[in-house]
Protein backbone atom coordinates (compact mmCIF):
# COMPACT_ATOMS: atom_id res chain seq x y z
CA UNK A 1 0.00 0.00 0.00
CA UNK A 2 1.58 3.66 -1.00
CA UNK A 3 1.66 6.26 1.66
CA UNK A 4 1.03 9.22 -1.09
CA UNK A 5 -0.99 12.40 -0.38
CA UNK A 6 -3.50 13.11 -2.62
CA UNK A 7 -4.03 17.39 -2.72
CA UNK A 8 -7.57 17.54 -2.27
CA UNK A 9 -9.52 20.69 -3.89
CA UNK A 10 -12.53 22.57 -2.74
CA UNK A 11 -15.20 21.84 -5.09
CA UNK A 12 -17.59 24.59 -6.10
CA UNK A 13 -20.07 23.41 -8.57
CA UNK A 14 -22.48 19.76 -8.05
CA UNK A 15 -21.27 17.31 -9.69
CA UNK A 16 -24.95 16.33 -10.67
CA UNK A 17 -26.43 19.35 -11.67
CA UNK A 18 -23.36 22.21 -11.72
CA UNK A 19 -25.51 24.41 -9.60
CA UNK A 20 -23.86 26.34 -6.61
CA UNK A 21 -22.46 24.42 -3.58
CA UNK A 22 -23.09 25.57 -0.31
CA UNK A 23 -21.54 24.87 3.15
CA UNK A 24 -23.43 22.33 5.23
CA UNK A 25 -21.40 21.18 7.97
CA UNK A 26 -18.29 22.29 9.76
CA UNK A 27 -15.98 20.24 12.59
CA UNK A 28 -13.38 21.10 14.65
CA UNK A 29 -10.74 18.66 13.86
CA UNK A 30 -8.97 18.97 17.80
CA UNK A 31 -12.26 18.16 19.82
CA UNK A 32 -14.86 17.09 17.46
CA UNK A 33 -17.35 19.70 17.45
CA UNK A 34 -19.96 19.64 14.46
CA UNK A 35 -21.71 22.63 13.23
CA UNK A 36 -24.74 22.46 11.09
CA UNK A 37 -26.09 24.78 8.65
CA UNK A 38 -26.27 26.35 5.23
CA UNK A 39 -23.46 28.77 4.77
CA UNK A 40 -22.79 30.94 1.48
CA UNK A 41 -18.86 30.06 0.37
CA UNK A 42 -16.95 33.01 0.48
CA UNK A 43 -16.93 35.42 -2.85
CA UNK A 44 -12.64 34.60 -3.15
CA UNK A 45 -13.19 30.64 -2.45
CA UNK A 46 -15.57 30.74 -5.22
CA UNK A 47 -13.02 31.77 -7.90
CA UNK A 48 -11.30 29.00 -9.36
CA UNK A 49 -7.19 27.94 -8.59
CA UNK A 50 -5.54 30.04 -10.94
CA UNK A 51 -8.18 33.20 -10.66
CA UNK A 52 -7.47 32.53 -6.64
CA UNK A 53 -3.37 32.56 -7.67
CA UNK A 54 -3.65 35.66 -9.29
CA UNK A 55 -5.65 37.39 -6.11
CA UNK A 56 -2.94 36.17 -3.92
CA UNK A 57 0.02 37.43 -6.28
CA UNK A 58 -1.85 40.79 -6.53
CA UNK A 59 -1.85 41.48 -2.84
CA UNK A 60 1.25 40.49 -2.57
CA UNK A 61 2.75 42.78 -5.45
CA UNK A 62 1.25 45.74 -3.67
CA UNK A 63 -1.92 46.16 -6.28
CA UNK A 64 0.66 46.79 -8.93
CA UNK A 65 -0.32 45.93 -12.70
CA UNK A 66 3.45 46.34 -13.50
CA UNK A 67 4.99 44.46 -11.29
CA UNK A 68 2.60 41.63 -12.30
CA UNK A 69 3.27 41.85 -15.81
CA UNK A 70 6.89 41.36 -15.20
CA UNK A 71 6.32 38.53 -12.82
CA UNK A 72 3.80 36.64 -15.33
CA UNK A 73 5.67 38.23 -18.66
CA UNK A 74 2.74 39.55 -20.04
CA UNK A 75 1.94 42.95 -21.28
CA UNK A 76 0.53 45.36 -19.14
CA UNK A 77 -2.82 45.16 -20.42
CA UNK A 78 -2.89 41.61 -20.60
CA UNK A 79 -3.09 42.05 -16.85
CA UNK A 80 -5.59 44.77 -16.50
CA UNK A 81 -8.08 42.88 -18.91
CA UNK A 82 -7.20 39.60 -16.83
CA UNK A 83 -7.70 42.08 -13.45
CA UNK A 84 -11.34 43.52 -15.38
CA UNK A 85 -12.16 40.42 -16.47
CA UNK A 86 -11.74 38.98 -12.57
CA UNK A 87 -13.69 42.12 -11.14
CA UNK A 88 -16.99 41.56 -13.73
CA UNK A 89 -17.02 37.68 -12.56
CA UNK A 90 -16.76 39.23 -8.49
CA UNK A 91 -19.26 41.77 -9.04
CA UNK A 92 -21.62 39.18 -11.27
CA UNK A 93 -21.15 37.01 -8.05
CA UNK A 94 -22.18 39.44 -5.68
CA UNK A 95 -25.87 39.90 -7.71
CA UNK A 96 -26.28 36.04 -7.70
CA UNK B 1 8.69 26.48 -32.37
CA UNK B 2 5.48 26.69 -29.87
CA UNK B 3 6.62 29.74 -28.51
CA UNK B 4 7.02 31.46 -31.67
CA UNK B 5 4.05 30.39 -32.75
CA UNK B 6 2.08 31.44 -30.00
CA UNK B 7 3.67 35.34 -30.65
CA UNK B 8 2.96 35.46 -33.80
CA UNK B 9 -0.71 34.72 -33.07
CA UNK B 10 -1.17 37.02 -30.51
CA UNK B 11 2.32 39.06 -29.87
CA UNK B 12 0.21 41.19 -27.59
CA UNK B 13 -0.39 38.45 -24.88
CA UNK B 14 3.68 39.74 -24.05
CA UNK B 15 3.98 43.21 -25.53
CA UNK B 16 1.83 46.34 -25.63
CA UNK B 17 3.19 49.86 -24.05
CA UNK B 18 6.12 51.85 -24.62
CA UNK B 19 8.06 48.33 -25.71
CA UNK B 20 5.49 47.85 -28.81
CA UNK B 21 5.61 51.85 -29.65
CA UNK B 22 9.71 51.42 -30.05
CA UNK B 23 9.57 48.55 -32.00
CA UNK B 24 6.43 49.85 -34.28
CA UNK B 25 8.10 53.10 -34.62
CA UNK B 26 11.63 51.75 -35.49
CA UNK B 27 9.47 49.48 -38.10
CA UNK B 28 7.73 52.72 -38.98
CA UNK B 29 11.29 54.45 -39.75
CA UNK B 30 12.57 51.27 -41.62
CA UNK B 31 9.61 50.68 -43.85
CA UNK B 32 9.77 54.34 -44.81
CA UNK B 33 13.58 54.48 -45.95
CA UNK B 34 12.58 51.54 -47.94
CA UNK B 35 9.84 53.14 -49.40
CA UNK B 36 11.69 55.85 -50.41
CA UNK B 37 14.01 53.85 -51.92
CA UNK B 38 12.08 52.32 -53.91
CA UNK B 39 9.49 54.82 -54.66
CA UNK B 40 6.13 52.49 -52.69
CA UNK B 41 3.69 55.10 -51.80
CA UNK B 42 0.62 54.21 -49.53
CA UNK B 43 -2.32 55.96 -50.04
CA UNK B 44 -4.41 54.78 -47.27
CA UNK B 45 -3.76 52.02 -45.11
CA UNK B 46 -4.66 48.87 -47.05
CA UNK B 47 -3.62 50.76 -50.90
CA UNK B 48 -0.43 51.05 -52.23
CA UNK B 49 1.42 51.70 -55.27
CA UNK B 50 3.03 54.21 -57.07
CA UNK B 51 2.15 58.37 -56.62
CA UNK B 52 3.22 61.55 -58.66
CA UNK B 53 4.85 62.96 -55.41
CA UNK B 54 8.61 61.51 -54.83
CA UNK B 55 9.20 64.31 -52.14
CA UNK B 56 11.13 62.39 -49.07
CA UNK B 57 8.82 64.23 -46.67
CA UNK B 58 5.81 62.51 -48.56
CA UNK B 59 6.66 59.24 -47.74
CA UNK B 60 6.72 59.94 -43.78
CA UNK B 61 3.94 61.77 -43.85
CA UNK B 62 1.97 58.97 -45.59
CA UNK B 63 3.69 56.31 -42.87
CA UNK B 64 2.57 59.17 -40.01
CA UNK B 65 -1.13 59.05 -41.66
CA UNK B 66 -1.51 55.50 -41.68
CA UNK B 67 -0.15 54.62 -38.03
CA UNK B 68 -1.78 57.74 -36.47
CA UNK B 69 -5.44 58.06 -37.71
CA UNK B 70 -6.65 54.52 -37.28
CA UNK B 71 -5.05 54.52 -33.67
CA UNK B 72 -6.92 57.77 -33.45
CA UNK B 73 -9.82 56.38 -34.43
CA UNK B 74 -9.53 53.18 -32.48
CA UNK B 75 -9.00 54.76 -29.07
CA UNK B 76 -11.90 57.47 -29.51
CA UNK B 77 -14.59 54.36 -30.27
CA UNK B 78 -12.45 51.97 -27.95
CA UNK B 79 -13.53 54.92 -24.79
CA UNK B 80 -17.66 54.47 -25.66
CA UNK B 81 -16.80 50.62 -26.30
CA UNK B 82 -14.87 49.69 -24.00
CA UNK B 83 -15.29 49.54 -19.78
CA UNK B 84 -11.57 49.01 -18.85
CA UNK B 85 -9.38 51.92 -18.57
CA UNK B 86 -7.66 52.40 -22.31
CA UNK B 87 -3.94 53.88 -21.73
CA UNK B 88 -3.26 55.62 -25.65
CA UNK B 89 0.08 54.48 -25.16
CA UNK B 90 -0.90 51.29 -25.58
CA UNK B 91 -3.41 51.74 -28.56
CA UNK B 92 -0.68 53.71 -30.27
CA UNK B 93 2.34 51.06 -29.74
CA UNK B 94 0.01 47.98 -30.61
CA UNK B 95 -0.76 49.52 -33.66
CA UNK B 96 2.57 50.60 -34.87
CA UNK B 97 3.68 47.00 -33.50
CA UNK B 98 0.74 45.18 -35.91
CA UNK B 99 2.15 47.25 -38.97
CA UNK B 100 5.20 45.81 -39.11
CA UNK B 101 4.93 43.46 -41.84
CA UNK B 102 4.98 47.07 -43.89
CA UNK B 103 8.19 46.30 -43.78
CA UNK B 104 8.02 43.42 -45.82
CA UNK B 105 5.34 44.57 -47.91
CA UNK B 106 7.61 48.11 -49.20
CA UNK B 107 10.14 45.56 -49.32
CA UNK B 108 8.48 43.27 -51.78
CA UNK B 109 7.07 46.10 -53.85
CA UNK B 110 10.50 48.17 -53.91
CA UNK B 111 12.41 44.92 -55.81
CA UNK B 112 12.73 46.37 -59.28
CA UNK B 113 11.15 44.09 -61.47
CA UNK B 114 7.68 44.15 -59.39
CA UNK B 115 8.36 48.19 -59.24
CA UNK B 116 8.16 48.16 -63.29
CA UNK B 117 5.14 45.67 -63.03
CA UNK B 118 3.46 48.30 -60.56
CA UNK B 119 4.38 51.35 -62.57
CA UNK B 120 2.38 49.99 -65.33
CA UNK B 121 -0.66 52.88 -66.44
CA UNK B 122 -1.23 52.76 -70.22
CA UNK B 123 -3.41 50.67 -71.93
CA UNK B 124 -0.71 49.47 -74.37
CA UNK B 125 1.87 48.65 -71.28
CA UNK B 126 -0.83 46.90 -70.28
CA UNK B 127 -1.80 44.83 -73.05
CA UNK B 128 2.37 44.05 -73.35
CA UNK B 129 1.88 42.74 -69.90
CA UNK B 130 -1.03 40.71 -70.24
CA UNK B 131 0.71 38.78 -73.49
CA UNK B 132 4.26 37.87 -71.25
CA UNK B 133 2.72 34.88 -69.41
CA UNK B 134 6.18 34.81 -67.31
CA UNK B 135 4.83 39.05 -66.03
CA UNK B 136 1.59 38.08 -65.65
CA UNK B 137 2.61 34.91 -63.50
CA UNK B 138 5.08 37.44 -61.38
CA UNK B 139 1.30 40.13 -61.18
CA UNK B 140 -0.12 37.07 -59.30
CA UNK B 141 2.17 36.33 -57.19
CA UNK B 142 2.81 40.10 -56.16
CA UNK B 143 -0.69 40.36 -55.98
CA UNK B 144 -1.01 37.14 -53.25
CA UNK B 145 1.90 38.08 -51.51
CA UNK B 146 1.06 41.83 -50.95
CA UNK B 147 -2.77 40.37 -50.07
CA UNK B 148 -1.05 37.73 -47.64
CA UNK B 149 1.09 40.87 -45.97
CA UNK B 150 -1.92 43.03 -45.64
CA UNK B 151 -4.33 40.30 -44.06
CA UNK B 152 -1.36 39.90 -41.63
CA UNK B 153 -1.54 43.98 -40.62
CA UNK B 154 -5.16 43.42 -40.45
CA UNK B 155 -5.31 40.56 -38.30
CA UNK B 156 -2.47 41.82 -36.08
CA UNK B 157 -4.18 45.08 -35.27
CA UNK B 158 -7.38 42.87 -34.95
CA UNK B 159 -5.57 41.11 -31.52
CA UNK B 160 -4.16 44.85 -30.59
CA UNK B 161 -7.49 46.24 -30.12
CA UNK B 162 -8.90 43.20 -28.54
CA UNK B 163 -5.63 42.90 -26.23
CA UNK B 164 -5.16 47.29 -25.76
CA UNK B 165 -8.66 48.14 -25.16
CA UNK B 166 -10.08 44.46 -23.64
CA UNK B 167 -12.78 43.88 -26.13
CA UNK B 168 -14.68 41.38 -27.27
CA UNK B 169 -17.19 39.99 -29.25
CA UNK B 170 -19.42 42.41 -30.98
CA UNK B 171 -17.68 45.68 -29.33
CA UNK B 172 -14.50 44.48 -30.77
CA UNK B 173 -15.45 43.87 -34.62
CA UNK B 174 -17.22 47.65 -34.35
CA UNK B 175 -13.86 49.07 -33.23
CA UNK B 176 -11.95 47.42 -35.73
CA UNK B 177 -13.98 48.23 -38.48
CA UNK B 178 -13.98 51.68 -37.54
CA UNK B 179 -10.06 51.32 -37.30
CA UNK B 180 -9.25 49.22 -40.04
CA UNK B 181 -11.86 50.60 -43.00
CA UNK B 182 -12.77 53.85 -41.57
CA UNK B 183 -8.62 54.60 -40.91
CA UNK B 184 -8.32 53.54 -44.59
CA UNK B 185 -10.97 55.66 -45.61
CA UNK B 186 -9.90 59.09 -43.89
CA UNK B 187 -6.25 58.10 -44.68
CA UNK B 188 -6.99 58.44 -48.75
CA UNK B 189 -8.77 61.78 -48.35
CA UNK B 190 -5.82 63.15 -45.65
CA UNK B 191 -3.12 61.66 -48.34
CA UNK B 192 -4.35 62.88 -51.11
CA UNK B 193 -3.28 66.05 -49.97
CA UNK B 194 0.21 65.51 -50.52
CA UNK B 195 -0.21 64.91 -54.07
Amino acid sequence: MTNRESKKRLPLRCPACDAQLKVSKMVCVQCGTEVSGEFDLPVLTRLNEEEQHFMLEFVKASGSLKDMAKKMGVSYPTVRNYLDDLIEKLNNMAEE
Amino acid sequence: MKVLFEFLKNPFYRVAGYTSLVWGVVGMVVATAIAFCGGVHYHGLLHFGGAPNGAWWCFVVEHLVVWLVPAVLIYVSALFCSRSHVRPVDVLGTVAFAQLPFVLLSLLMAIPPIREITSVQTVEEVELLLSDMGRLLLVVWIGLLSLLLTIWVLYWMFRAISVACNLKGRNLWLVFIIGAFGGDVLCRYLIGFCY
